[in-house]
């Protein structure tokens, strides 16, 4: 690490690019200082609206690119490609007789009742999938060698077809990769330009389906992250930033730009991710572990459940239709957002979404040619949002376009241009409150046992009327909703997991083998802590095994004493094993022989994180914090009330102040209705509780 | 009990919540079960229930399954007085007709869940045992042990001897066992979650909130037939399959008058063979397809039930008496429930679906471990074609209707059974052409590693799956064997070494071909789902 010479400032730089804005944290190691910035993405290349972000950001607080010691990102990219199908035109090379299990899946439909329903979108289409003779059975013995000529050919058909990608998955290629290996090399000497992604490297688990999904989508998505990189670096170190930059990755670890690149499959959820690190971050602070994130942005909208500040991890999910062997957090995305296209349709019904006018051209409000209204738009009309400029005065709009273009759906509604505004807004709650009941009630949870903690740059702006529908009782809005995800990545430590299938008994037999096992991961473990230039000090390993009875199909996760690996370890794991088993299932069936499956290593390396600062309270009087005064259209009264605007960054802790209320600030605006209040906490928090 | 009124968003609330407990108590089944065909193929499903025996809530697992639970609990309320039955009670039964079965394998656990000291409701679960191989089908008593409903736990206390009793009458006991274990796993999942559920929101909440939404079911399903023409639409079809010679006839007539519907079926009596179905079965196909085209976001629940008549004449195929064999059933449903919708594609052509494969079709295998000599039984469905619908092609290679099992994966197949997987694959030409093509079948290969006896289930091989309004009829069903491999009838025993596939129906089309899309036909060339000839022939698309 180094920094720029003669400065003892050391930044951590967090960056979250969305479909809409991207917002830039700073961090000062050696003061605790916090800045916060926000520039407009940059859809047709992320990286240019980044890079101008970061050195704006790095120029408000007089610092070179040299001084940022940490660089963390979370991006919308590989998400974006696969919602909007723009991955790349992908080949397929496959173990004869299996070319079309891509398509067959596991055979079910894609839903019990609905007979309309369809499957996603097949990425590789038929007659790009080939097949080449070569078999591998359970044992690892091979009973049909690869047919290297067929691979050859396979490789030549793609090429005239002009496929930027190939996937190659093979049956039991985890289990003995060499075939896949062998066609990999094949494959790059014929198609050298081409992203070749195998099996064996990206998804090493058994089931044959779900791991050439994931190949496949990680070689759909391949260019298009590589060309993001291969854009985002060189524009970083041009700044002089030399720190290693890190992108977020679904778990809601980090992983080095050249790993992304390799596998942009594991940052699918890479966005999202980050804003639910941040929320967790925020919520301990605050106090509430039991949260409903809802971080809505212009173009989508991402909900979790945390209970007892905890997120559940799952080691496989289907995304946007494709199954997905990876970690991931459970976050559930829906196609809307303050960008959100409203439209009327074929029933005559008001629709919103998913259709998105995204940055660029954006609400008709930013008059850059779109004359559609989206969500924003709406606001504008009631004037919930400042109906002359955005971002803090940064940005002119024009309330007129706006009114025109919302007028245009209401003529046709046949109701008023407020009316509209609020049946838009009234439709956008709706799909929200659905999109939380997946994560809650679906899952067991009652929402009105938890808090809902609004972000992103629509979120605080919505919260209170989806609380509302919800009949959850509290909102939190965190002190920069608008940049949580950048800032989540400068509040958590670093992590990374590492695990390896092996398949052996737990007895007295397996002790050398499970001691290798464990001895190579914290071998890779400790490859990562160096490159992350983690101190000895800083470093925390916990390992864990996957067990189950010899027969079953699906595991119980088992946490490793410490020390070496013994006979002792092994009758204490298979002793826990039973107990989890009991209290899962109700029953244990001791004498059946136990396997241990899979093998996991989590390293976390403690940093150096932002600590908020704890302000004093300075009373209920939030009198001085009002900025101005203007007329809002509010659905509880039906019409134009004059209404307090609360400057964010005047609201001190202790504050109280009823609604209805606007709280503006740079990166967002908090609407207050009728019937609650809002406080502030000491650490800036706004909490709005109904009364 | 009084039941009191409850706000509609609690009755959501609830009943969400009731859908998450049959989920989760799903998911233990499946995670803690041994044998293949529930941990992986799913075959399984879970419910709650009301004190009197109407269905709370099913999961949404396999449609037919309805049919055993349907009358299980009924079944239990007969033989056992209300004041006998005591918390940790499991009820075991799998018997078409004094257990509330639809067919032997699939076996059912119930538990009572009790608040209070008050029967408050059962969870219910029933899982497809891949057992019952290689037995004869004149009638029941020849398809293996029928189990009445009766006590495996008793307060909680496992009665070894009926456990005994089970198990020695199995082909893999130890298997069964696991099996066994993890339904009641699943039970004890579903009885805490519920009393849970009745400490938070009160007994008489949740029960209340169970009747509204029966109700709600109701008159979501009263508002989508109001909403049809009233009139009544006849169909035909056939049934044919190797247990029975020729083709039998089937009709159905149903008429729509003003909120309800009455369905009456006809059919031959019925026979010596597998293909008998019970009025449960009858009753859980026709629910599943009228709530799938009327309204699929109907909450599954005894509510839904309500406006629909279902009549089948007593002791036919499609309302069979005792003895009547019945472990092919699901080949019958699956052709009631393409009947069905021939009959609704008259008044509401948008938003059917031509006549999907029709079948469900399966392999049983039974032989020998080559380590120790015990025996091995695996079963598997495979999936078919979906028929066209008014504005899209029909799904390819998917399991419709009554079923919905997963495949088994090839690295779990092989790795438990002496079976290797030569192929997996769509069948070109075998959907029906069409304005919107029908779904393609799939043809697997399965090769014995070491000897073993096979038995097939399959039909549409004499007749076709049919299309609707100019759409052409999917390919027939077949089982094509290797050299040396010779079916007596649905029967053939594989030496080491040897293959057989199935090839499973495709499905009908939508509209007359002439109306495709060129393009679309183009697409379907280069991709192979349609062979050179019939682009040129039927779509004039090629060279």
């Amino acid at each position: 690490m180094s920094t720029s010479p003669g400065s003892t400032a050391r930044w951590r730089v967090g960056v979250d690019s969305g479909g809409t804005f991207t917002d830039i944290c700073l961090f000062d190691e050696a003061t605790g200082r916090i800045e916060v910035w926000k520039v407009p993405s940059t859809p047709d290349d992320p990286s240019r609206g980044i890079a101008e972000g970061v050195e704006q950001g790095m120029k408000r607080v007089a610092a070179e690119g040299g001084a940022i010691v940490y660089f963390g990102h979370g991006t919308t990219v590989a998400t974006n490609a696969l919602i909007q199908h723009r991955g790349v035109k992908t080949g397929l090379v496959t173990t004869d007789g299996f070319r079309d299990l891509l398509e067959i899946g596991r055979q079910k439909r894609p839903d019990l009742y609905d007979i309309q329903a369809d499957k996603a979108l097949v990425l590789v289409p038929r007659d790009l999938r080939l097949e080449v003779p070569e078999r591998v059975l359970y044992s690892a013995e091979i009973a049909t060698p690869l047919d290297e000529r067929a691979v050859r050919a396979a490789a030549r058909t793609l090429k005239a077809a002009d496929v930027k990608a190939v996937a190659v998955s093979f049956l039991y290629g985890f289990l003995r990769p060499d075939h896949e290996m062998r066609a990999v090399a094949i494959l790059r000497e014929e198609l050298p330009d081409a992203f070749i992604s195998a099996g064996h490297a990206i998804a090493p688990e058994f089931r044959e389906y779900e791991r050439l999904s994931t190949v496949v989508l990680n070689a759909y998505l391949g260019p298009v992250m590589a060309r993001y990189i291969k854009r985002l670096a060189p524009r970083l170190e041009s700044l002089g930033m030399t720190a290693p930059p890190h992108l977020t990755q679904s778990n809601g670890g980090v992983i080095g730009f050249a790993g992304a690149a390799d596998m942009p499959v594991r940052t699918i959820l890479s966005g999202p991710a980050t804003g639910v690190v941040g929320a967790q971050a925020i919520g301990r602070l605050a106090g509430f572990e039991d949260l409903i994130t809802f971080d809505m942005g212009g173009t989508s909208t991402d909900v979790a459940l945390l209970q007892g500040g905890q997120c559940r991890l799952a080691s496989e999910a289907t995304v946007h239709g494709y199954p997905i062997k990876a970690p991931m957090l459970d976050i559930h995305t829906v196609g809307a957002g303050g960008g959100s296209i409203a439209y009327i349709d074929e029933g005559g019904l008001l629709k919103v979404g998913p259709r998105s006018a995204g940055a660029d051209p954006g609400p008709v409000c930013y008059d850059k040619g779109n004359q559609e209204p989206v969500t924003t738009d709406a606001n504008v009309v009631l004037q919930t949002l400042n109906p002359r400029h955005l971002l803090g005065g940064r940005m002119k709009i024009r309330q007129d376009l706006a009114r025109q273009a919302v007028g245009r759906l209401a003529k046709r509604l046949g109701l008023g241009l407020e009316e509209t505004a609020q049946g838009i807004l009234s439709v956008v709650t709706a799909n929200m409150a659905r999109a939380i009941r997946v994560i809650s009630v679906q899952r067991g949870h009652d929402p009105r046992d938890y808090t809902l903690m609004a972000f992103g740059g629509a979120g605080p702006l919505h919260a209170a009327r989806l609380a509302r529908e919800l009949d959850i009782k509290r909102v939190l809005v965190p002190a920069n909703p608008g940049i949580l995800c950048a800032m989540g990545l400068l509040l958590t430590d670093l992590r990374a997991d590492f695990a390896g299938t092996r398949l052996l008994p737990a007895t007295d037999d397996s002790v050398g083998e499970v001691s290798a096992g464990f001895a190579a991961l914290a071998e890779r473990a400790g490859q990562w802590f160096a490159h992350e230039a983690i101190a000895a000090s800083d470093r925390r390993l916990a390992r864990t095994t996957d067990m189950r009875y010899e027969g079953q199909n699906y595991e119980l996760a088992v946490p490793v004493p410490e020390g070496p690996i013994t006979s002792q370890t092994m009758r204490t794991l298979t002793v826990r094993f039973a107990d989890a088993h009991r209290q899962r299932y109700g029953f244990a069936p001791e004498a059946d022989p136990v396997q241990v499956v899979t093998l996991r290593v989590e390293a976390t390396g403690i940093v150096a994180k932002a600590e908020l600062k704890s302000h004093p309270d300075a009373g209920p009087d939030a009198s001085g914090a009002i900025a101005e005064r203007r007329p809002v259209w509010l659905a509880e009264t039906r019409g134009l009330v004059d209404t307090p605007i609360y400057a964010r960054d005047r609201l001190r802790p202790g504050n109280r102040f009823a609604g209805p209320a606007i709280v503006e600030q740079m990166d967002a605006t908090t609407l207050v209705p009728p019937g609650m209040t809002a406080r502030v906490d000491r650490w800036l928090n706004l909490i709005l509780e109904a009364t | 009990m009084k039941l009191s009124a409850v706000d509609p968003i609690t009755v959501e609330v609830i009943g969400a919540a009731m859908s998450s407990i049959v989920e989760e108590t799903g998911e233990t089944l499946i995670r803690a079960s041994h044998s293949t065909n529930i941990k992986e193929r799913r075959d399984c499903s879970t419910a709650l229930f009301n004190a009197a025996g109407e269905t709370l809530c099913q999961a949404e697992h396999i449609p037919i399954h309805l049919g055993s639970f349907l009358d299980l609990i009924p079944h239990i309320m007969r033989r056992y007085p209300t004041q006998d039955i005591r918390p940790g009670d499991a009820f075991i039964g799998n018997d078409a007709y004094e257990g509330g079965g639809t067919h032997l394998p699939d076996i059912v656990i119930a538990e009572p869940i009790f608040i209070d000291g008050k029967l408050a409701a059962w969870t219910v679960n029933l899982a497809h045992h891949a057992d019952f191989v290689d037995r004869g089908h004149a009638h029941i008593y020849q398809e293996g042990l029928r189990i009445p409903p009766v006590r495996l736990y008793r307060s909680g206390e496992l009665q070894k001897d009926v456990l005994d009793l089970v198990l020695l009458n199995m082909q893999v006991p130890k298997e069964r066992l696991s099996d066994l274990r993890a339904q009641m796993a699943a039970n004890r999942v579903g009885v805490q979650r519920f009393q849970a559920l009745a400490a938070k929101y009160g007994t008489d909440t949740v029960l209340s909130a169970g009747g509204a939404l029966m109700d709600y079911a109701e008159r979501k399903m009263r508002n989508a037939i109001a909403a049809m023409p009233d009139g009544t639409w006849r169909f035909e079809d056939v049934f044919d399959n190797e247990e029975v010679a020729g083709t039998l006839a089937l009709a159905v007539e149903l008429t729509v008058r003003g909120d309800a519907m009455s369905l009456k079926f006809d059919a031959p009596e019925q026979m010596r063979a597998g293909i008998n179905m019970t009025m449960t079965a009858l009753l859980a196909t026709t629910y599943y397809v009228v709530k799938s085209v009327l309204d699929p976001s109907i909450p599954p629940n005894a509510g839904l039930a309500r406006p629909l008549q279902v009549e089948a004449p007593l002791g036919s195929i499609l309302n069979c008496v005792s003895p009547a064999a019945v472990n092919g059933r699901l080949q019958t449903c699956q052709r009631v429930a393409d009947m069905i919708l021939g009959a609704l594609a008259q008044p509401v052509p948008e938003r059917v679906m031509a006549c999907s494969n029709s079948a469900c079709t399966v392999a049983y295998f039974i032989g020998k471990k080559p380590k120790d000599g015990s025996t091995w039984v695996y079963l598997e469905t495979i999936g078919g074609g979906s028929g066209a619908r008014s504005a899209k092609d029909g799904l390819d290679g998917v399991h419709v209707h009554t079923t919905n099992t997963s495949n088994l994966p090839v690295e779990a197949l092989e790795i438990e059974y002496p079976l290797t997987l030569l192929r997996y694959e769509l069948v070109e030409d075998s959907g029906g052409v069409g304005q919107y093509r029908g779904g393609m079948g799939l043809r697997r290969v399965y090769q014995a590693t070491h000897d073993c006896r096979v038995r097939v289930d399959l039909t549409r091989q004499r007749s076709q799956s049919w299309g609707l309004f100019g759409g052409g009829a999917g390919a027939n069903g077949k089982v094509e064997a290797g050299p040396g491999v010779t079916f007596d009838g649905d029967q053939a025993v594989l030496k080491a070494g040897q293959w057989f596939a199935l090839v499973t129906p495709g499905a009908g089309g939508f509209g007359p071909p002439a109306q495709r899309d060129p393009a679309a036909a183009a697409r379907d060339l280069a991709e192979g789902a349609i062979s050179a000839a019939t682009a040129r022939g039927v779509y004039g698309v090629g060279d």
